[in-house]
Order: C-alpha cells, then structure tokens, then sequence
C-alpha cells in the first residue's frame, strides 16, 4: 500500500492520461507496459511531480506527494530518467554526489558522510572502482548504472526507472534488472519500471500494469493477469505466451 | 587533462591575485624605489615614517594605485564568478556574464544620467539601476516558461538590442560634450577609480561573490537538466533566481563603476575547467581568484604601456585569447 | 599655332608662377580655374576655384565664412552651432534662419543636403568614413578640416576660405590682425629674460584625465603643454587620455579646466581638483593655481581663440600683463573681426563665467 493514485488525470494538447485507482505495493518491484504513446512515461513524470496535474492526487503513506516540498520529495522517491545529458564533464563520484541534495541545504558543503554514501551507492552498481573517470568516458549502459547510484544516494525508500534498459545489449539489460530486483528485496525499496522487454518484465517483475491510450488496462501479478487476450487488447498484435524451464515467454 | 590530479595547483591559483597584487604595486608612471615604497606603504602605522618624498608616494600609493588594483581585483573577481555560475545555471560554457542584458541597461543608465543629471548626479548609480532594470525585464518576459533556458537567453539578447537602441536615441540628440564621459566610461577602465568608487561597489560585489561561492556545489547540481534538479530535491525556481540576481547585482556594480570589460567572464572559468576540472567547488572560487589577478595583470600593462591610457578591455582579449586557444590545443576535449 | 601659344604663353607662365607662390595649391592648365587641396584626413580634393553655396558640417569654418562676410553664401548650419554654441548666436543670430544641414554626431540626410545644392561641403575630420560617402553620394567636393590646435592651421582655412568664396581682401586682413595679435601677445610675454615657463596640464573633455595634445593658445601665451609629445588618439583628433599618475609625475605648474560649459553643466571644476587627494602633491594644487579656460567649442572660433591667448597671457605672467583688461579686449578683438559690439561681454554672461573670464 505504499502509493495510492486516485483519480488521476493530467492533458496535455490531445492526449489525456487518466487513471482512477492503482496501487503499488512496498518493497516490490512493478513494472509499467504499453505500447508507445500509452503515457508510460508522463505516468512516471506526474508521479514524481515533473508534471503537474491537472487533477486528481497521488499519496504516498497518506501524503500527498505534489504538495510537498521539492526536498523532501526527493527525499522520498528518486527518478532515473531515460534520456540524460550534461554539459560538463563532471566525474563519476561528483556525479553521484549531487543525489545527496535533497539533504543539504543551500549553501552547506557535502560532508565526508554524504561522500561515503555516494561511494557505497557506486560500489552497490559495482562501478566503485570507476569514481575518478570522467563522465563522459563511460558507456551509455555505465551511465546508466552511474544514474541509478545517483537515484541510490538520494537514499529514498521509492525509486522510480523510465526504461531503464533501452538501447541495452543483453548482458547490461540483465545486470539493470538484477540490480532492480535486488533494490525491491535486499533494500526493501518500491522499484517502478517502465520497460518494453515484455519477458524481462514478466521475469523480474513482482507486479505489472499494463497501460494503452493513457489509461491502466490491467495490474496484477504477472501470473494472475497474463492472457494473450490482454495481450493483443493492448498490443494490437497477435501473440502467443510459451511456457519454457518455468518461465514465461512472449513471442511475436 | 582532467585524469591528472593537481592538488597544488589550487593552492597557487588562490595566492595568485595576492601575489600579483603586490607586485602590481610597484608598476606606475612615477617610480618608486623599492625601500621607499614598504616605507610608504607602512607609513599609516608609522606616521614618523611620512617625511619629504614619502609622503608624495604615499599619496601615489593609497591615493592612486591602491584603489585601482582594489577596483581591478573586485570587478576581475565579480565577472568571473558570474560567468562560471550563469555557465553552471544556462548549462552552457559559452553564456557570458553580460547575458541577461546588464551590459546595454547599465550603459543606457549612464547615458541618462550624464544627459538629463549632469555632473551633479553620478552616473555609476543610474548604470546600477538600469542594468539590474534589464535583468528583471528579462526575468519577467521569461518567467512563465517552464523548461526557461532557452527563453531567457533570448530574452537576454533581446532586452539587450533594446536598451542599445535606446543608448543610440540618447547619443543621437545629446551634445556631444555631455557624452564625452560616457562613451570613455563605455570602453571601460579602471583609471577613474575613487575609494569614494570602492565604498559602495567593494562590499556588494564582495557580499555578492561570498553567496556564489557558498552556493558552489550546488551549482554542480544546478547544471542538470531543469527536470533533473528537481527530482533531486533543488528548489529551482528559487535557487536560479538567486543565482541570477546575485551575479546581476555584482555584474552591474563591477560594469557601473568600470565600464564594459569584455572577455573575462567567459575566459577564467573556462580556463579554469581546463586546469581543475569542471567540479564548480573549485570552478566558482577559484575564477574569483584567477579573474582578480588577470584583470590586475591586464590594467599592470595599460599603466605601462605607454603614456597613454589604453581601454584595459584591449588587453583582456590580447591575453586571454591566445591563452585560451593554447590551453585548448593542449586539453583532450574535441568539442569547442 | 605658333601666334596663338605666343599670345597665350606668358598668360599660362604669369598664372603659372602667381599660383605657385602658395604653397598648397596647384594649379590645373586650361582647364576651368580649380584648386587642389589636401585635407586634414590626407585626401586630395579637388574643388571650384570660386563657390557660391557653401554647406560647412564644420563650425569652426562657418565661423569663418561669418568672419570673412561670406555669410550670404551660407546654404545650411550644423547641428552644433545651431543648439549647442552661445556664441554663434551673439555673432550671427540670423543663424536661426538657415536651414538645419546635419543631425547630432555628424549624422546627415542625403536627400537633405541634395536639396540644398552646395558647390562644396566642409566637413570633419573626426569621420573619414562620412566624408567620401558624401562625395560619393552627392557628387559635391568635401573637404575635412579643423585646426586641431594650430594657428598655421587656422590660418591656412582663412586663405582657402578667401579664395574660394571672393574674399580675398578680408581674408588676408584677418589672417594679418590674427598674426600680429598672436605676435604682440607672445612677444610680451616672453620679452626680457625668458624666467622658467609655467608648465601646463589642460583638463578637457569633462574628465581629469583627457587632455590635448596640440594647443597653441598655451605655447604663444608662454607656457609649456606637458601633454605636447604625446600621440593623439587617432588621426584627425588632438586628444588622448593619460592617468593620473602621469599628472602627478608630470607635477604640473598650472592646471587649466576646460571652462565653457556654465556651472551647471561642469563635470570637473577647479574646486574639485583643489580637493582630490591624490593631487595633494602637485604644485598646480598646493600653489592653488587652478584656473578655467575657454577651450574647444567643436573646434575653434578666430576671436575666442585670441582672447583665450591673451587670457593665457595674463594668467601665467600677471605682473607682464596687468594693465590689460580681459573684457575689454575680447570686446575689441570680437568687434574687429565679426564688427559685432559687445559679444565678449554678452558671452560671459551667457555662460555665467564672469568670476574667471572677466577681471
């Protein structure tokens, strides 16, 4: 019961997101599916507040998460975009440090504390031994785990990933979700996904929602809400759900 | 460059404007032996110390090149630290510190002020008032965009052309010997330099340029994407606000006493970057370091170079430039 | 053939050497009677042998042109004498009947000074760019001058002035007054034992620190400008900026303030140069020998340039010149050259500089 959405609706130009009730439970890792366009990603903004609503609120333990202040939001859920670029060239701890603001006022320094987070967040994405590369020296999927200790040092009990895993070869795609999945059950976190791999959705995924046009077509625990029913509702295609060494799998 | 850890080399950019600043001393028309001059500088402690040719170079001194080299220190400082943090803030390395229209109101102000107050109102304070009349316009044009980058920076240039274009209106129909101060003043020098100059404009620029260095890893976090920062838990609207009218109120106090000094906030922090990286813990500070002793540097060669004065401007681009395009051969960024 | 050379031969030969004898002029053969010149911006300029529109961008020379009594031939008046010059007013108040040939800062409308259909055009010399556009553009000589703070100068425009505008009878009378004023004025001053000559610092331009580089009125009247081997800052300009330290390296004798502004419109006065603390040490300031002067006013005017040399006078040898009084020879010197009463006088009122100009 950790985020409660009720009524949900945000327009923007021709396109209405509106959800009426979903839930995401603690310490489990749910991942968001669609088709492009279903309004995954304006989902996720208007969660952590980078949108605002239009109407409609979203609570977190009772608190409504777009009232509150950007710190202490911050403090709550972290986000790692999909896209990222930065201007400068800072190096991978700096990087990793400025997850530490929402605990720092304005004009304080980071603290040997606040360091050691940002260098145990680093080790928890095994890059500990890349804090003094440059940033843009790494590859697209090392800054993807460097933007995820980053969301890590924020220290916030929701963490929150826009297709974490595009333009990912196997081998980082796997390494992201593990690392997701660990972040659900080793440190208890509530991990929201948004993902297109539908297989490593069904695998890793402790509960999914499915979403087409701006609304939430089905949510459930994979097992409970797979059908190929849904599958060509949402998808538009036929597919077929195979079954291979206990798991399931999605084929086109 | 920036795999190479160069701990010391902080510590130099910091005593660089001391250093600079008493070797400075030394440099003026009238010379000065050396024993002569550490007795004249000490000769407020010691009154005995004033006799005959000391009290002239005394006078020399506190009088003339003190106050110049205070002025030449605070305004390097101040367009410096402003460029590097509207760098941070635009996320953009090539914004320069007169972006957001200062430059135009503050040259407008004094127009106004020369023509319709006469001597007997200085022109610094009506150059004050516009350039930070120009920011605000800037900022309220640009205040409804959310995603304001992009909007303010054509903003900026926008308000700009408008302020220059009303200077050109008040040049057009004013007589041409009231304006004798102000197209001198528009080249920009610090020989016109007063401690009367120095009370007021010294402690803003200094207060202005303690908040940005406070504020120095925020502006790492600051430098993200607008949506970025937020996640993170920055208060944007506020915290870039704060930041732009900081480096307004120290840009157009360093600009209404000295004029327009082209090339120094867009040059130190840049230069900086290249030599300590770009972690605006260091950047943001050690510009102020860095900016005071050049501009110190470059007004040591217009006292020098010959018996005329030269616009210090001039000697900005001379150094800077070519200095910048080596340091740029020798980093390994293949960008700019 | 032969006949026809024979009678035209000593013709050519007579204006050949008549026109020789001045120096910078050279005469073109057989063709209609025209004059070379070069001007203060280095260009050779070809221009009529006589003119009878003269559009003058230049105060200095309308005032001339008013001098010589050529005013008749004026078909304009620049934006300075017509908003900006007191003085003008009192010489020739009919000013405000010329139509009004240029803007501020020079800046001129083609179409208008088409309208006006001068033979010549005298211009500035501080725009070298505007000049040839001019020419360029309307088809009509224009030439740069200014005295830039030379008598020869000066004295070179009242000739070409003469010449061309069939005044050549008034213009050799003033230059002659102009020499021969000059002349007594310098011999007074440095007769008998030369004594040390008063070394001058000139604050113009509304600033401590712009000064002149070329400005006879001082070396006629005796006095020594510090700032005379400088550079001007460009060609055509006689100004250039110095610091304060060369002031006090310089450690002028007397300092002179660009007077003639009313107190209104002063930027530096004597009063605050007495006051600033870092001319403590200078012996201009300590011997309280600070003083107003008249100055530039968009170059120079004939009379006011005169009187400005004999107040020079008196203010550095006092004792050589103590029975002239000031007003009353600027009245004389105005009155002879323009054949107005009273105009020194009626300046000084104007400009509200009664304290120092009079005595």
């Amino acid at each position: 019961m950790s985020i409660r959405i009720e009524n949900l609706t945000y327009r923007y130009k021709n396109f209405t997101l509106h959800i009426d009730h979903l839930q995401f439970e603690g310490a489990k890792m749910t991942s968001i599916v669609g088709p492009n366009g279903a309004g995954k990603t304006t989902f996720l903004k208007c969660l952590c507040a980078v949108l605002p609503v239009t109407k409609g609120s979203l609570f977190f333990r009772g608190r409504d998460i777009a009232a509150m202040h950007a710190d202490e939001r911050a403090r709550l859920l972290a986000f790692v975009p999909q896209e990222h670029s930065s201007a400068f060239n800072y190096t991978v701890l700096d990087f990793v440090l400025m997850g530490r603001a929402a605990y720092l006022p304005i004009f304080s320094m980071p603290s040997a504390n606040d360091v050691a987070m940002a260098r145990e967040a680093l080790d928890f994405v095994a890059l500990g031994h890349y804090a003094d590369r440059s940033y843009f020296q790494l590859s697209s999927g090392e800054r993807r785990l460097v933007l995820i200790a980053r969301a890590l040092a924020q220290k916030s009990e929701i963490l929150i990933l826009d297709e974490p895993t595009s333009f990912l070869d196997p081998k980082h795609e796997t390494e992201i979700l593990e690392l997701a999945k660990k972040l659900a059950g080793e440190k208890q976190k509530t991990v929201l996904v948004t993902l297109h791999n539908l297989d490593m959705a069904v695998k890793y995924s402790d509960a999914m929602v499915f979403m087409k046009k701006g609304e939430v077509i089905a949510s459930g625990k994979p097992d409970d809400i797979l059908s190929e029913a849904l599958l060509e509702t949402i998808y538009e295609i036929k597919m077929s759900i195979l079954r291979h060494d206990g798991r399931k799998f999605i084929v086109k | 460059m920036t795999e190479h850890r160069r701990p010391k080399l902080g510590f130099l950019i910091y005593l660089l404007p001391l250093v600079v600043f008493l070797v400075s001393l030394h440099f003026g028309r009238v010379h000065i032996p050396f024993v002569d001059s550490l007795k004249a500088l000490f000769s407020p402690l010691f009154p005995s110390l004033t006799q005959g040719p000391i009290a002239d170079f005394k006078i020399i001194l506190y009088g003339v090149r003190i106050p110049r080299l205070l002025l030449g220190l605070a305004v390097g400082a101040s367009l410096s630290v402003s460029g590097a943090s509207l760098q941070a803030l635009f996320k953009n390395p090539l914004v320069n510190e007169y972006i957001l229209g200062i430059s135009s109101g503050a040259a407008f102000g004094a127009s106004m002020s020369l023509v319709f107050l006469g001597k007997n109102f200085p022109p610094q304070v009506s150059a004050f008032i516009f350039a930070i009349a120009a920011m605000l316009i800037v900022l309220f044009i640009a205040r409804k965009s959310d995603s304001p980058i992009i909007a303010l920076l054509l903003t900026g240039v926008i308000v700009s052309a408008f302020f220059s274009a009303l200077l050109s209106l008040v040049e057009f129909f004013a007589s041409p010997y009231a304006l004798q101060a102000l197209f001198y003043w528009l080249m920009g020098n610090l020989s016109t330099a007063g401690w009367k100059d120095l009370a007021i404009s010294l402690p803003l620029i200094a207060a202005g340029i303690l908040v940005l260095i406070l504020m120095r890893w925020r502006m790492n976090v600051l430098s993200m994407s607008d949506e970025e920062a937020r996640s993170l838990g920055v208060n944007i609207r506020k915290e870039k606000r704060l930041v732009i009218l900081v480096t307004a109120v120290i840009t157009a106090s360093a600009t209404a006493v000295a004029g327009i000094i082209g090339w120094v906030g867009l040059v130190i922090p840049h230069l900086v970057r290249m030599m300590v990286g770009v972690d605006n813990r260091k950047v943001i500070p050690m510009s102020a370091a860095l900016g005071a002793a050049f501009l110190m540097l470059a007004d040591d060669m217009t006292r020098s170079f010959a018996s005329f004065e030269v616009p210090v401007g001039i000697f900005t681009s001379l150094i800077g430039i070519p200095f910048f395009i080596v340091l740029l051969k020798r980093s390994t960024k293949a960008w700019l | 053939m032969h006949a026809l050379l024979r009678k035209i031969g000593p013709f050519l030969a007579f204006s050949l050497v008549a026109t020789s004898l001045s120096p910078s002029f050279v005469p073109w053969l057989g063709a209609q009677d025209r004059l070379v010149v070069t001007d203060r911006l280095s260009r050779t300029v070809t221009i009529p042998g006589r003119v009878e529109r003269v559009l003058s961008l230049q105060s200095e020379i309308t005032r001339l042109i008013v001098a010589l009594g050529a005013s008749d031939k004026l078909v304009g008046i620049d934006y300075f004498l017509r908003t900006n010059d007191r003085l003008f007013r009192i010489i020739y108040p009919e000013q405000a009947r010329l139509p009004l040939a240029s803007m501020a800062d020079y800046n001129v409308n083609i179409e208008t000074l088409t309208r006006l259909n001068p033979d010549i055009i005298f211009g500035a010399p501080e725009d070298r760019k505007v000049c040839e556009s001019l020419q360029e553009k309307i088809r009509v000589p224009v030439v740069a001058l200014a005295s830039t703070g030379r008598f020869d100068w000066l004295l070179e425009e009242i000739k070409l002035l003469g010449d061309v505008l069939d005044r050549k009878e008034k213009a050799a009378e003033l230059m002659v007054y102009f020499k021969q004023t000059i002349g007594w004025i310098q011999s007074a001053a440095l007769d008998e034992s030369p004594g040390k000559k008063p070394r001058v610092y000139l604050a113009f331009y509304g600033a401590l620190n712009r000064t002149v580089v070329n400005y006879e009125p001082v070396n006629a009247a005796g006095g020594i400008n510090l700032a005379k081997d400088l550079l001007p800052a460009s060609l055509g300009v006689d100004k250039t900026v110095v610091d304060v330290e060369q002031i006090i390296k310089w450690n002028p004798d007397i300092i002179l303030i660009h007077g003639n502004y009313p107190p209104r419109e002063r930027i530096v006065t004597v009063e605050n140069v007495l006051r600033d603390p870092r001319l403590a040490s200078v012996a201009a300031v300590k011997n309280k020998k600070v003083h107003y002067t008249f100055g530039f006013w968009n170059w120079w005017d004939a009379g006011q340039v005169l009187v400005e040399t004999l107040y020079l006078a008196k203010l550095f040898y006092p004792e050589k010149f103590a029975a002239i009084k000031i007003a009353r020879e600027g009245n004389k010197i105005f009155k002879k050259i323009y054949g107005v009463d009273s105009v020194y006088s009626s300046l000084c009122d104007l400009l509200k500089c009664g304290d120092w100009a009079h005595d």
